[in-house]
């Protein structure tokens, strides 16, 4: 009982953010959030530009998203695989292991890293 | 009560206790009975407590020891199977051995598809991974990086067979990625919302 509560709740919320972040562009309007990290450092994190790049996206403009951040444009398959192996955990086991593979969650992480690395040398 | 068994790969079933007890099973076999969610060890299951053990026990004698030893323990379970014969008939028509699956008067999920291999009877603990992706791409914290560090921790532990161990790393992680989340989505924007407001004061 709890958990398609749990769904409908997260749906809602993903439906509002979608239209806002559809309606509002985050690159003109004072309305978003800065990213901390920016303003703090000056250099830009892994996740800069994940704000425009949806606001993109759900106008369908895949260069632009891809442009604004490119690991996000990469991720987003990679995310909805993993969450379709999560809520099948118990019943497919294999799925969730080899999604779950250490060496692919490592390679996942370096490319973080040399993203973050890459984008504020060449200012991605 | 019917029990299904899952044996060194085969399964079978569904028998009663006292058939269970003449299937000679040792200590690695997995039963489920109605009410269980999944296979469970048989050493896990109170009521079917000292049986492996004495089945183990007999196959080590009459491993170890002479055809002698031998002789009075298979005659002690020939003689156990033909005073059980009586009830046997009653209860073998209702699971004939050719279709055992097809028969159930009840709802039994877990065995009517192949059923869980022994060593998946427990999943992987959850390891967080996508919450660890989401909260590193969106919230751009270090604190999503020590998530994503816990989701290799938690398979690497499960494979190596410490379901404890995988299990704690599991819950460490949940929390990094609930910190990052948390700091992310509601500390972040005060944090940016900060100079904005300071600004409007002066």
């Amino acid at each position: 009982m709890r958990r398609p509560l749990i769904i409908l709740l997260v749906a809602a919320l993903l439906l509002v953010l979608g239209l806002v972040y559809y309606a509002l562009d985050p690159s003109s309007s004072t309305l978003f959030p800065r990213c901390t990290f920016l303003s703090l450092t000056g250099y830009k994190c892994p996740g800069c530009g994940s704000q425009r790049a949806v606001h993109a996206l759900l106008h369908g403009d895949l260069a632009g998203a891809f442009r604004y951040n490119a690991l996000l444009l990469i991720a987003i398959p990679w995310i909805a695989l993993c969450l379709y192996a999560e809520s099948r955990r118990t019943r497919n086991p294999r799925l969730y292991a080899r999604l779950n593979a250490p060496l692919l969650i490592w390679l996942f992480l370096a490319m973080v890293l040399i993203w973050w690395l890459l984008r504020n040398i060449f200012n991605w | 009560m019917q029990y299904w068994i899952n044996h060194n790969g085969v399964q079978s079933g569904p028998v009663d206790l006292d058939a269970l007890k003449q299937m000679g099973l040792t200590s690695d076999a997995y039963v489920w009975h109605e009410g269980l969610s999944d296979w469970v060890k048989i050493t896990q299951l109170p009521e079917l407590q000292g049986l492996y053990e004495m089945t183990e026990a007999v196959a080590e004698v009459s491993q170890a020891g002479p055809v002698t030893a031998g002789q009075p323990i298979t005659e002690f379970a020939q003689e156990a199977s033909v005073e059980n014969n009586p009830v046997a008939p009653v209860e073998q028509p209702q699971a004939p051995a050719g279709q055992p699956y097809q028969q159930q008067p009840y709802q039994a999920p877990q065995p009517q598809y192949a059923g869980p291999q022994p060593d998946e009877a427990e999943p992987c603990p959850p390891t967080n991974l996508v919450w660890a992706i989401i909260s590193t791409v969106l919230c751009c914290l270090p604190t999503g990086i020590v998530a994503i560090i816990y989701a290799t921790k938690v398979t690497n532990k499960y494979r190596m067979g410490d379901i404890e161990g995988a299990k704690r790393d599991s819950e460490t992680g949940a929390w990094w990625c609930i910190a990052s989340i948390v700091l992310g989505i509601i500390c972040q924007p005060l944090v940016s919302a900060l100079p904005v407001w300071l600004a409007s004061m002066r």
